[in-house]
């Protein structure tokens, strides 16, 4: 007799919970004890960190998490002005050539060890091999020093006036001072612990790599005494934790921020900011006020735009109401600037935008387009369709280049694909492009040396490879220069040349929202990061 | 029978083999460049190029064909060009959500659908019949974010009765755990319930008319055991196929779903490596999933025997 195998309701249930058993078993492992709800913030914020290594990319999440657990040697305050964070007392020589910065006493990493110049000394180094300003800058420095633990002096070759603003500069990469065991990897590799001085500590056994990020609060941080403002003042973590959660759906993020899920929410789509404005629980506020702008970049290595017309045609043809009208629709939300460092910075100013009076012109426009020579072959204006405003404005510059009868090829792809074929220096006919669309942090393009884009150094330069000696020139003018005055005059001088040989074309500032809970509290206003510090839950 | 096991195992080993050739030529032929997202938007040209050379993303792609695969034949799938972790590690981590999705939801589908079916079989032309019949068109032709927004709104925002988003491990508690995966896995399942019930219909519908049935029937045999003990059983083929290649296609399915419920699962590490192009995610994950797809089937075809002995292999 043979006995037949046959499923009973029992072995179903042993089967089903010995499954739920297998299926429960990792999670076991992993629980620990978490701080309370009022104690953690969670947040979700506009993409995914994928390098912990702040200084070897220019991504903005990289340096969002770089602010939660670095310090800096300087930062700038609410209202863009630089002031000390690490460094106590700093100064210079009467010739300007030697800077000389002292730490503030009882700087400690997260691990307890002390902050020394040796740390500080190393981190630089690193910083500046991967930076465009701290490489304009190390051109001009000679040696940087170590006097005593405490102390350091930089040695310059010749004055350099922008040297304590590149410390304290926001874009990205941000000046994070790390270990010197850590700041001497070499640049080209990335870190692989990630310990600092900052307010929060990185807690890796509780992060998950494309899911959550998890930051303490760093009991050996030693805040300033004055209240904190943008990235200066005092640092203070009123929280136990933050979480970076990792939401890849917009529509979920909201209604994960709606349903009290999560705390913040870094870039609600502005679509949706009409429904989020009618929810009594929840706040808008928009903490970078200098926002972003769009960006028309041209490639002067090819016809038409290696010619100046061809590039001003352009400037004549658009209008950035059609741009920002198309995707971020509410007029309190963006602005037309015809300032190539941006509007709302201390760097805008109105030189030779006459231009801007007139656009858009397709009279103008065409005129100036047939006077490049151009005689009709394809323009390739490569199309990013997986992000709203690329998409949009890539419509809208073949459309109004169409309008005065060129003739456009639109290369449509993600945006990888677009990253992709703006590094190939070929023909548009090989591979190459004529135009692509992007956008950059406004308070970036307020600064002609911490915008790569800024510089026009032919192939060296930005995709696009813009070249113009005068440009240079002006620009590390600019970077020498003592006062404010000196650099906003400087800055019209190169906003003047700028606009003669059109490097870009900017398509409107706009500002995003963030949207929190109204029990969440002391969020900073402040561009290039989004500080924890300061924020509390009631 | 253990030839056949021997035999299907061996083909597994040749089909990931081939799905490995063509998902690496595949993504490093696409465009895309990982060194140009990694080094962000402000970077110059010269620094994406340090990266891509540090990465070894300028090598003959032979070379790196090579390297990949030595590594993937030592039971090494790589490491994520991101965040350095290796992909076995990453897949491990997000492996407990995918397959809590998959097992509620596949255990949800088969008792919905195979009630429903059965019940549609049973009262065939009924308005009982009717309604299963609809909701298996709605079940197919709804999107599966469409639900699950729908599912959020409902029963996340409105009612407030169940979490919009996240994954509970079952060791912080069944409700949690099981709160978290009610809206994804009726999300997920009702393609699956509309499929597996029009498939059991069917089925039934033949085994029913067959002339055992009339004679259990005039036999007396009650109504219950009929259906499920007897005409299930022989309307299990079928049935267990499409299960079957349910299982298979929830390997699509838990992509959006995870997105949409934001489980941090396999769909989701996929996805976010596709759009960074972490060739090594990629690659692996593909790898995992042909394994896992061939074996499904092979399972597919072992369940034949029991449910039907004429089935030999």
């Amino acid at each position: 007799m043979t006995r037949r195998a046959t499923t009973s309701r029992r072995s179903f249930l042993k089967t089903g919970l010995a499954a739920s058993a297998a299926v429960a078993a990792p999670g076991r492992l992993t629980a620990q004890s978490a701080p309370g709800a009022t104690k953690t913030i969670r947040a979700v914020m506009h993409g995914d960190l994928t390098v912990l290594d702040p200084i070897w990319t220019t991504a903005n999440m990289s340096a969002y998490h770089g602010a939660m657990l670095y310090d800096t040697l300087f930062g700038i305050d609410a209202n863009l002005d630089t002031k000390p964070q690490m460094v106590s007392k700093w100064g210079a020589s009467d010739d300007k050539k030697t800077w000389t910065f002292e730490l503030r006493d009882g700087l400690k990493f997260s691990d307890g060890s002390a902050v020394t110049s040796d740390d500080v000394i190393a981190s630089l180094r690193r910083w500046a091999a991967r930076d465009g300003a701290g490489q304009h800058m190390m051109q001009r420095v000679a040696d940087i020093a170590k006097k005593d633990d405490k102390t350091f002096q930089f040695v310059l070759k010749e004055p350099y006036g922008y040297l304590v603003d590149a410390l304290g500069k926001t874009s990205t990469p941000l000046c994070y001072i790390m270990r010197k065991k850590e700041a001497e990897t070499n640049p080209m590799e990335k870190i692989t612990a990630y310990v600092g001085s900052g307010p929060f500590l990185f807690n890796e056994a509780e992060t998950r790599q494309g899911v959550r990020y998890v930051y303490d609060r760093n009991p050996n941080y030693l805040p300033r005494s004055e209240p904190a403002s943008g990235l200066a003042g005092g640092k203070v973590a009123k929280v136990d934790r933050v979480i970076f959660e990792n939401m890849a759906d917009s529509q979920t993020a909201l209604a994960a921020l709606q349903a009290g899920e999560i705390d913040f929410y870094e870039t609600p789509p502005i679509d949706l900011i009409g429904q989020l404005e009618g929810d009594s629980n929840l706040t808008l506020e928009v903490l970078n006020k200098t926002g972003n702008i769009g960006w028309l970049r041209m490639n002067f290595l090819h016809p038409p735009f290696n010619n100046v017309d061809a590039r001003r045609a352009m400037l004549y043809l658009l209008d950035q109401e059609d741009f920002m009208k198309a995707t971020f629709g509410n007029p309190k939300f963006y602005k037309k600037c015809p300032s190539n460092f941006g509007c709302g910075v201390p760097m805008e100013n109105d030189a030779n935008t006459g231009w801007f009076k007139e656009a858009p012109s397709q009279a103008k426009a065409k005129e100036y387009l047939q006077k490049s020579g151009y005689k009709g072959e394809p323009i390739v204006l490569m199309q990013a369709t997986n992000i709203d405003f690329m998409r949009n404005a890539a419509d809208l510059v073949a459309g109004a280049l169409r309008s005065i009868g060129a003739n456009v090829q639109v290369a449509s792809s993600d945006w990888g694909g677009v990253v992709n074929r703006r590094a190939v220096k070929a023909p548009p006919e090989q591979g190459g492009w004529n135009l692509f669309i992007t956008w950059a942090d406004g308070n970036a393009v307020s600064n002609p040396i911490a915008l790569a884009g800024h510089a026009a150094t032919g192939e060296k330069a930005w995709f696009g490879w813009p070249s113009d000696g005068k440009n240079e020139e002006l620009r590390d003018k600019w970077a020498v220069a003592g006062s404010l005055q000196e650099k906003q005059q400087i800055a019209r001088e190169l906003q003047e040349n700028a606009w003669n040989f059109v490097p870009h074309v900017w398509l409107g500032q706009w500002v995003a929202p963030t949207a929190r809970r109204k029990n969440l509290t002391g969020m900073l206003a402040v561009p290039g990061v989004v500080p924890f510090w300061n924020a509390q839950k009631a | 029978m253990g030839a056949f096991i021997i035999r299907r195992l061996l083909s597994t080993l040749l089909v990931m083999g081939l799905v490995g050739v063509f998902i690496f030529l595949l993504l490093h032929l696409s465009p895309g460049d990982p060194a140009a997202i990694i080094a962000g938007d402000n970077a110059t040209p010269a620094q994406i190029e340090a990266i891509r050379t540090s990465l070894g993303l300028n090598d003959p792609l032979h070379v790196q064909f090579g390297r990949w695969a030595m590594r993937v034949l030592s039971g090494d799938l790589g490491i994520s060009i991101f965040s350095n972790v290796p992909v076995a590690t990453l897949i491990a981590q997000r492996v407990w959500p995918t397959l809590s999705l998959a097992f509620t939801t596949i255990v949800l589908a088969v008792t919905l659908a195979l009630a429903a079916g059965v019940l549609a079989a049973w009262k065939a032309g009924s308005l009982a019949d009717r309604l299963v019949m609809i909701l298996s068109v709605v079940g197919f032709s709804v999107p599966v974010f469409v639900v699950g927004y729908l599912l959020i709104y409902v029963f996340a925002i409105s009612l407030r009765w169940l979490p919009v988003q996240g994954y509970s491990p079952l060791a912080e508690g069944f409700w949690p755990w099981a709160s978290h995966l009610i809206l994804p896995s009726t999300a997920l399942g009702l393609a699956y319930v509309a499929l597996i019930a029009r498939i059991t219909r069917t089925a039934m519908l033949d085994v029913l008319a067959e002339d055992y049935m009339r004679t259990a029937r005039a036999k007396g045999v009650a109504t219950g055991p009929m259906l499920f003990k007897h005409a299930l059983k022989s309307a299990g083929v079928p049935i267990v196929t499409v299960v079957g290649i349910g299982i298979a296609l929830l390997i699509g399915g838990v992509v959006i779903t995870e997105t949409v419920f934001n489980l941090p699962g396999i769909g989701r590490l996929v996805v976010d490596a596709i759009s960074k192009r972490d060739y090594p995610i990629i690659q692996g994950v593909i790898l995992l999933f042909s394994g896992v797809y061939v074996i499904i089937n092979l399972l597919v075809d072992l369940s034949y025997t029991l449910l039907d002995p004429r089935i030999r292999y």
